[in-house]
């Protein structure tokens, strides 16, 4: 398999952003360990869907339009 | 309006910590190590400065700086023409993001201070946050492969994530809870300070012996019940 997506070196950088974001600002709302992390948790999956929605549509409108 | 009763826990006043917010500015997360909150401030440490200098790296340490513009045309901004830092910041805004990281960033601006434009590097820090020239800046972004861009919106998401850990340093987090210990010495204190005088007071409960309570006569005739009327025959068999 060869996608253009994946070979793009780009998109690798994206989970540092993805996942210093979330932590960061999850910390900032709570101060408890198990609430900062399942806030995290939550801001990463959201995160995640909606780059990767985004990452999805740019590709097949560049490969197929 | 006065506020209704809930059933959540009291809180401690919030109390302003204006020094811890100063070293938050200068080191992500200084302020929260400073105030005891040791794990979070090593997280805004350790996730801030990876991801300002992540950043600073895919632009080749390139794209964090303060430019000269003393040869470059005026800006006017609500009628006045700007100059000194403000011009420079109209020519470079990604900077005033970037500044909120704090100390990392002072470099920068030390490098517009003593920028010399007939040498090549500053006197401290050399090509460090300096403003590049033209013609290295059309070939990082020519051949940087939109990572030298990438970049330095990484340093500025930094710098402005940091403004929020300032935040919390200064205030504490959005939502906060009170410490165990807080709320112990909250109820101790609520337990043996004096009622105030005028407060309500329930009045006593009447004594249980005065409550008369019914109890039936030893020699009570049975209460008059009507006998049950007598049940017709239930016919055996069926009908011719």
């Amino acid at each position: 398999m060869n996608l253009p997506l994946f070979a793009v070196s780009i998109y690798w950088d994206l989970p540092v952003l993805l996942v210093v974001v979330s932590l960061v600002y999850a910390a900032t709302r709570h101060d408890r360990w198990d609430k900062i992390v399942h806030e995290a948790t939550g801001w990463g999956l959201r995160i995640t869907l909606f780059l990767t929605g985004i990452g999805l549509v740019l590709y097949l409108l560049s490969t197929y339009l | 309006m006065a506020s209704s009763p809930t059933n959540d826990p009291p809180l401690p006043p919030v109390k302003l910590d204006p020094l811890a917010g100063l070293l938050s500015y200068l080191i992500p997360g200084l302020g929260q190590i400073y105030q005891g909150r040791i794990g979070k401030g090593l997280l805004f440490f350790g996730g801030l400065y990876l991801l300002f200098f992540y950043g600073m790296w895919m632009g080749q340490w390139r794209n964090v700086w303060l430019p000269e513009t003393d040869d470059l045309p005026d800006v006017a901004f609500a009628g006045q023409t700007l100059g000194g830092v403000p011009k420079a910041i109209s020519y470079r805004p990604q900077f005033l993001g970037q500044f909120w990281i704090g100390a990392a960033a002072w470099p920068g601006v030390y490098q517009y201070i003593a920028f010399d434009k007939t040498k090549d590097a500053g006197p401290v820090f050399g090509k460090f946050q300096r403003m590049p020239e033209e013609k290295e800046l059309n070939e990082l972004q020519r051949n940087g492969n939109k990572r030298w861009d990438l970049g330095w919106v990484y340093t500025v998401i930094a710098g402005v994530l940091n403004l929020l850990v300032i935040y919390d340093a200064f205030a504490g987090p959005m939502f906060r809870e009170a410490s165990p210990e807080w709320l112990a010495n909250e109820n101790e204190t609520a337990a043996t300070a004096p009622p105030p005088p005028d407060a309500l007071v329930p009045p006593d409960p009447p004594p249980v012996a005065s409550i008369p309570v019914f109890t039936p006569p030893a020699s009570s005739p049975p209460p008059d019940v009507p006998p049950a009327p007598p049940t017709p025959p239930v016919a055996q068999g069926g009908t011719p």
